[in-house]
């Protein structure tokens, strides 16, 4: 048994010997842990931690295999996701306790906080003494059993997994029933307090999910959404996309569901052109070479940044809203093309790793697919908080996409309409924020970088916070950014356009003096390299794309993505839709697509005068409207409209060049 | 975006108060970087305290000085003894007229952020340690005192928008808070009816408002707490003190967290138990997690 005292080591050193002495099979024994945070975080070898004392936020948490036991107290989310191995705490435990488990047992001997066991999806959470408010929230699976009292709302909006309740209950949550005990329930209870040396003489009381909510009974007829208004010639305001929206209200009684993003007219970089005649890229077909691309993400701190060959990422999507075939397709191409692909929510795949060359791992509210092993093997990870196309919803996926092999990897119940949570069970704040990043950090090593994926919305605070939290980059999403399945109220009205977001985000860290440190990557409408140009010269370091890759990779823009019999086998998980994907051939489309990208970026930059593309800036740009002049501060000149023509000619040019 | 802390001793006399909020505040600062405060109870000081935020550079000091002494000419106030450090200008005033009149007033012109006979509120950009550096406040004793980290996001860092808050218009009262409040405008408009004026968008300053405006009214600290928790919406964790009280309020969905600690000595309470324990350095504490929706006071 090897001693580590924290009142000497900081909890990064100390975590550092953890895991040597993981590595070498010997138990460890923490003193003076005075409720110091993220002990043990990362482990993924069987051996036994022993906290003398309490411990603080996430204690066991992010680890596999690994056994600890706190002698005293435990702070907010003990034991946080594991996958195997147990956390027992002595005494007691704070707010959710076992929070996204994926198997193993934690144990709380003492009472357990609010929120216990929330968005769970396997394993046992065990609470000797009294569970606060709302124990179960939106738990997918797994079991909890309280000996004592439960407070109110047990099981709210719980989806699957069983609550046993051995004291009084409060008042059940939304969504959640009382139910008969089935046989073998009491006998598998009894084995596991046996275990645990835990004693109880009572009856107890099984809650599970009622399943009444979050289902949809009546589907949307199935049409082709028109994208955008048609002026008829009566009217421009009732024109025919407003009275088939009301028209389908009528029959289904509720609001509607469709993918990608705004589809209504909002500022953008079509509005804004190049201040000087950019015309001579026609002579530039052989532009990249000798003008760098080169971008790298991340390094804030020390972490080994993403090195990208020009400044361009893959957008985060999912392997759920999308097929297998596209996400393996995608990998490729970033790897093709010396960029970044990202998991999106829903977890990482085995083909998708080995395909792609630099990997950002996302970790969403659901914490669907989040483990600490493929973490371990991302070359990024990234806290998503919400997204330009839904800012503050969660993902949602329907029911006909959860597959078994896709509900295996997320540790959810096969065919649910599937909602993650709106907010993540231990970011209530820019303060928790803090502790939960340190988590992930420790969690990894400090190895790679650490970013945020935000919508925009309040961009110009968000971002400060961001930056004072110690992101080391920040993805930032416009209105414009689409998704696999919202409510058209939200795709359509939260949010702001994305040069609004990168003008406030550009702002926001000139306020506070920030220096250049934490990259602001911008997405939410970026079509070509031309776009991307722009938004680097507004401020931006990198521009991610996620529509643009899906459409070079086959998408026809039907918007249908929610229904899952996508007719080219991207946003479905049916195989018999899915094996009209040509993954060979798509991949090098999307890869000859960002190849366009980067001559277009590499002819701009050289029309411009410069060898580099980071050298571009707003000199370079001038607004069309007075809206955009307004928006962003450049200079309106209309007179401009002539070069923005000229943009036009580079997409007609990037295919020569292609 | 904060961290709280508060501690009360429940044997009368002179404890080391300063530091040990100092410690506890250095336990959680990494909940907010940007600045800390202090409220402070000490003995009770024969003539009214009162605390300014004025500028550091020499010329806006001297000009915001001015101003306040002729303020407190005109409120027939006199100055008995005064102390200028870091960014604060700090009183003892002769004064018996009314004081909602004359803090009105006075507000309305100067960064008055402490009132008091026996509350000091000191509170600066910094660490806890940072601003003991510049207003000694290890060498407070006292009998009880809560503290704030903070993380800012408007355009500078403004010591008059870090917490505690005192209450305006009444005397030896402050607040701090951990958390947002949903209604924050709607409530802000029913006291400002109520001829409150605020001074900062801050949502923790109406809290303040909101409970000076409640004891105004013959309302015990107790009761309220327990209106503001019905009628405050958002996510809070707060703590509030007056010169024989301490207590707290948490919201009904118990997001912002709190733990706190009662032994035979001490009533501490504060965001995360590693703040507790940095008054038991080695030993582990019994702490505990008050509920949802709930709120408790304790008195000297």
């Amino acid at each position: 048994m090897v001693t580590l005292d924290l009142s000497q080591l900081n909890i990064t050193e100390a975590n550092l010997k953890i895991r040597e002495c993981g590595r070498k099979g010997e138990d460890v024994e923490i003193i003076n842990p005075d409720a110091r945070h993220n002990i043990g975080v990362g482990l993924v070898e069987p051996i036994t931690v022993r906290v003398r004392g309490s411990a603080g936020y996430f204690c066991g948490g992010l680890t596999d295999s690994a056994h600890f036991e706190i002698e005293n107290n435990a702070g907010w989310a003990a034991g946080d996701n594991i996958y195997n191995g147990s956390v027992i705490v002595g005494g007691n435990a704070g707010a959710i306790a076992g929070v996204g488990l994926r198997g193993g047992e934690v144990v709380i001997r003492g009472n357990m906080g609010s929120r216990a066991g929330q968005i769970m999806k396997a394993g046992t959470l065990c609470c000797g003494g009294k569970a606060a408010f709302m124990a179960g929230y939106m738990m997918y699976g797994g079991r909890i059993i309280i000996l004592g009292d439960a407070a109110e709302k047990v099981g709210q909006d719980m989806s699957a997994g069983e609550i046993f309740v051995g004291g009084q209950i409060e008042s059940l949550g939304s969504d959640a029933e009382i139910v008969d005990l089935a046989p073998g329930d009491l006998e598998s209870i009894q084995e596991f307090l046996d275990r645990y040396g835990m004693s109880f003489d009572g009856t107890f009381t099984k809650v599970a999910s009622a399943g009444k909510k979050l289902r949809y009974n009546k589907q949307e007829p199935r049409h082709r959404p028109q994208p955008f208004f048609v002026h008829s010639k009566s009217s421009d305001y009732w024109n025919p996309k407003v009275q088939e929206d009301i028209w389908i209200k009528g029959e289904v009684g509720r609001y509607r569901i469709r993918g990608y993003g705004a589809s209504k007219p909002v500022p953008h970089l079509n509005d804004i052109a190049f201040a000087r005649d950019v015309s001579s890229v026609e002579a530039n077909v052989g532009a990249v070479e000798g003008i760098n691309l080169r971008t790298k993400v991340g390094g804030r701190y020390g972490a080994k940044p993403l090195d990208l060959s020009m400044p361009v990422m893959i957008a985060p999507m999912s392997f759920g809203a999308l097929s297998r075939s596209v996400k393996i397709a995608l990998a490729r191409a970033s790897r093709l093309s010396g960029i970044s692909e990202n998991t999106g929510e829903g977890g990482m795949m085995d083909q998708q790793r080995d395909e792609a060359d630099q990997l950002v791992f996302q970790m969403l509210s659901g914490r669907l697919g989040w483990n600490v092993k493929d973490m371990q093997r991302a070359d990024a990870i990234e806290i998503y908080i919400s997204q330009g196309a839904k800012p503050g919803l969660g993902g949602q996926l329907m029911a006909k996409k959860v597959t078994p092999e896709l509900a295996a990897i997320r540790g959810i119940p096969v065919g649910i309409d599937l909602r993650s949570p709106s907010r993540h069970p231990d970011v209530l704040g820019a303060d928790d924020l803090v502790i939960k990043m340190d988590e992930l950090r420790e969690a990894v090593g400090h190895r790679i970088p650490l970013g945020l994926k935000m919508g925009a919305g309040r961009v110009k605070d968000d971002i400060k916070i961001a930056y004072k939290d110690g992101f080391d980059f920040v993805e930032l999403d416009g209105l414009q950014g689409s998704t696999g399945a919202a409510s058209t109220e939200v795709l359509e009205n939260v949010g702001i356009p994305t040069i609004s977001a990168i003008q406030e985000a550009v702002d926001g860290l000139n306020e506070i003096n920030a220096d250049d440190d934490m990259q602001l990557v911008l997405m939410g409408g970026i079509k070509d390299g031309v776009d991307a140009v722009k938004m680097m010269a507004l401020g931006a370091h990198c521009v991610s794309v996620g529509t643009a890759a899906i459409i070079a990779g086959g998408c026809i823009a039907c918007m249908q993505c929610h229904v899952g019999t996508c007719p080219v086998g991207i946003a479905t998980q049916d195989p018999a839709h899915e094996s009209r994907y040509d993954i060979d051939r798509q991949a090098q489309n999307m890869h000859r697509f960002f190849e366009s990208m980067r001559w277009q970026m590499a002819a701009i930059t050289k029309a411009l005068g410069y060898d580099d593309i980071h050298r571009v800036s707003r000199d370079d740009l001038v607004a069309l409207t007075p809206e955009v002049a307004d928006i962003t501060g450049l200079p309106y000149v209309p007179g401009h409209r002539d070069h923005a023509r000229a943009d036009d000619d580079l997409s007609s040019l990037s295919r020569k060049a292609g | 975006m904060c961290g709280i802390a508060g501690i009360l001793y429940k044997q009368a006399g002179s404890h080391e108060l300063g530091h040990a909020l100092i410690d506890m505040l250095d336990g959680c600062q990494h909940r907010g970087p940007d600045s800390t405060g202090f409220a402070l109870y000490g003995d009770r000081q024969e003539h009214l305290q009162l605390r300014f935020i004025v500028p550091t550079d020499e010329a806006g000091r001297d000009k915001a000085i001015d101003n306040i002494r002729s303020l407190l000419t005109k409120h027939n106030a006199s100055i008995v003894e005064e102390l200028s450090v870091g960014c604060s200008y700090k009183i003892s005033v002769k004064f018996e007229g009314d004081l909602l009149d004359f803090t009105k007033d006075i507000e309305e012109h100067a960064k008055l952020v402490s009132v008091g006979h026996t509350l000091d509120i000191i509170k600066d950009d910094g660490t806890a340690h940072q601003v003991d550096d510049t207003y000694h406040v290890s060498e407070f004793k006292g009998s009880h005192g809560i503290g704030h980290v903070r993380l800012a996001t408007e355009s500078a860092v403004r010591p008059e928008a870090a917490h505690p808050f005192w209450a305006t218009g009444f005397e030896d009262i402050a607040i701090v808070h951990n958390g947002q409040l949903t209604n924050y405008w709607k409530m802000r408009r029913r006291l400002q009816r109520r001829g409150f004026t605020f001074h900062t968008d801050n949502d923790s300053e109406l809290v303040a408002v909101y409970l000076a405006d409640k004891l105004a009214q013959g309302n015990t600290l107790e009761q309220a707490l327990q209106t503001a928790i019905e009628d405050m919406d958002g996510t809070f964790s707060f703590l509030v003190s007056t010169p024989t009280e301490i207590g707290f309020a948490k919201d009904h969905l118990a997001a912002k967290p709190m733990v706190l600690l009662e032994t035979d000595d001490l009533i501490a309470v504060a965001s995360e138990e590693v703040s507790l324990n940095r008054l038991f350095p080695g030993q582990a504490i019994n702490s505990t997690e008050p509920a949802p929706g709930t709120y408790q006071t304790w008195s000297l």
